[in-house]
């Protein structure tokens, strides 16, 4: 820990040099070279613009968080509750394993626009393809948990009489849950991407429809500046789960 | 004593691959396979007889296949595109990500300085991306091409850093003290102990490449899988969009099949599969 401490110091601040060195570098080369905003506008404007914008961008990234939200939670939940059915009733294997596979054999986005068709350009639909996309993940990530048990731990608690559901909840899931953390932490930023993906081909609202239309306006200030509140929403999102990760593993 | 058992060894290997070593292989494989298939078929096309489920849901398969031959030339021209920007994107990617992960674990200023940007780069919704890359490179199949890099390269990065960090110092130190120099230390135990981590990266890469070029199709372009599903869905053409679909899984499989089976062939060492 003691040597730990000022070497991760040391790299935060190569981070934060690193960080400042390329908004140094875009600033200089954007004003520097006269570049028109459609090639690459400069940081501060970006940021000026993000800030007289700050309504509308607050209220798209409000929207797309919502359906990023409740699509992740229901992709968790469906993740989850598959692999633990899978892994409590053994025979159900040969059956969604396949299916599983099969469905994930397009990748995500090419099913965005059958579900447009199927849930309209509402909320639902995001949502649906943000599930769809998260599930799978955490549905393999969790799996991959539970099966890493060991055997004799089972066989250990099965002749002190444990039953199948206390070496779920004893056990397995407490083996599996770092794995299953892990995969809800890659998903967060999946989940975001996704949505904005989805609401590029017809939404009410959202990111992605602002960078869309912003696109067709030829505003690349605005795209800039919906790219950037993107990645801040993507990534606070990804530091709670991390940091739930943290506080859940206290162990580690 | 050791020859006779070598001999009987040999005699039982020869033996047991009589029947099932020497006919199974791919064979076996590929029998299995579209015994798989079939049977997928069967079942799509029976449960959707079966249930009456709309055609606006899932319509037959029989119904969409019969609709992909009747216009073979879409669906050929459009799987050659996307082939062609995912490969493309997929080898100057990986190519990159390699190269990248060796940077870093070399010059640990430069990673600190520059991996948190990558990270942050891979929050940046593909489609803003995608939407710069148009406009810079033009609706070209460059374009589509570097979007597709744009998703891969991040995880090689990350799994070549991950796996070039597993290597024994021992073994390090044991080679350094025969002279090795850099470049054989890196070519004979380096990259080969990180090979089976970065294959790892390539196959999920093979699928993420397709999704950018798929993507990057949909700022506006006349052929590609990309093209066709958004084509199906502003016709509301149900049976073309799962036509498309179709095809999409075909490259996509068939591109990680062909990832896997290269891993197989050059990290036979792994027991991993």
């Amino acid at each position: 820990m003691s040597t730990a401490a000022p070497s991760s110091s040391l790299a935060v601040q190569r981070g934060v040099l690193g960080a400042v060195l390329l908004v140094l570098c875009w600033e200089g080369l954007a004003r520097g070279l006269h570049l028109p905003s459609y090639v690459l506008p400069a940081v501060s404007e970006i940021l000026a613009g993000a800030w007289s914008k700050r309504a509308l961008l607050s209220e798209a990234a409000g929207y797309t968080l919502l359906e990023a939200l409740v699509g992740y939670g229901l992709g968790c939940l469906i993740g989850i509750g598959l692999a633990v059915a899978i892994t409590m009733l053994p025979p159900l294997r040969a059956v969604i394993l396949p299916a599983a596979t099969a469905i994930n054999a397009v990748p995500v986005v090419g099913y965005s626009p059958l579900i447009l068709l199927w849930f309209g350009i509402g909320v639902v639909s995001k949502m649906v393809m943000v599930a769809m996309a998260v599930s799978f993940t955490v549905f393999l990530s969790t799996l991959a948990g539970l099966d890493r048990v060991d055997r004799r731990a089972v066989d250990l608690m099965r002749s002190f009489g444990a039953g199948r559901f206390s070496i779920l909840w004893r056990l397995r899931l407490p083996t599996a849950l770092p794995l299953l953390l892990a995969g809800m932490r890659v998903s967060t930023v999946r989940s975001v991407i996704i949505a904005i993906i989805t609401e590029m081909l017809g939404a009410y609202g959202g990111l992605g429809w602002v960078i869309y239309q912003a696109v067709l306006q030829i505003d690349f200030v605005q795209v800039w500046s919906a790219i950037f509140v993107a990645s801040a929403a993507s990534l606070s999102f990804f530091g709670l789960i991390g940091l739930l990760e943290r506080k859940i593993l206290f162990w580690k | 004593m050791s020859i006779g058992s070598t001999a009987s060894l040999v005699g039982d290997k020869a033996a047991a691959g009589v029947r099932p070593r020497h006919l199974p292989g791919w064979m076996r494989k590929t029998a299995r396979l579209l015994l798989g298939l079939a049977v997928t078929a069967l079942l799509w096309e029976g449960s959707v007889r079966l249930f009456g489920i709309r055609p606006a849901y899932l319509p037959r398969l029989s119904v969409i296949l019969a609709a992909m031959a009747a216009t073979p030339r879409a669906y050929l021209d459009g799987f050659v595109r996307t082939l062609a920007e995912t490969l493309i994107g997929f080898a100057a990617g990986g190519a990159f990500g390699v190269l990248i992960g060796i940077a870093f674990f070399r010059l640990r200023a430069l990673r600190e300085m520059i991996f948190p940007i990558f990270v942050v780069s891979q929050t940046i919704p593909v489609i803003a991306f995608g939407a710069l890359v148009v406009l810079w490179f033009g609706n070209t199949l460059l374009a589509k091409a570097v979007i597709a890099f744009y998703l891969t390269f991040f995880p090689v990065t990350v799994n070549t850093l991950l796996g070039l960090e597993t290597v024994d110092p021992k073994l390090v130190a044991l080679m350094r003290s025969f002279g090795a120099s850099n470049r054989q230390l890196l070519l004979r135990l380096q990259l080969p102990t990180a090979l089976p981590h970065i294959f790892v990266a390539l196959r999920l890469a093979s699928s993420l490449s397709l999704v950018g070029a798929i993507v990057g199709e949909w700022f506006g372009d006349t052929t590609g899988i990309g093209v066709l599903l958004l084509q199906a869905m502003y016709t509301e053409n149900v049976v073309a969009l799962w036509g498309a679909l179709l095809a999409a899984a075909l490259l996509g499989t068939g591109f990680y099949a062909v990832v896997a089976a290269a891993e197989r062939r050059l990290v036979f060492w792994s027991a991993e599969q």
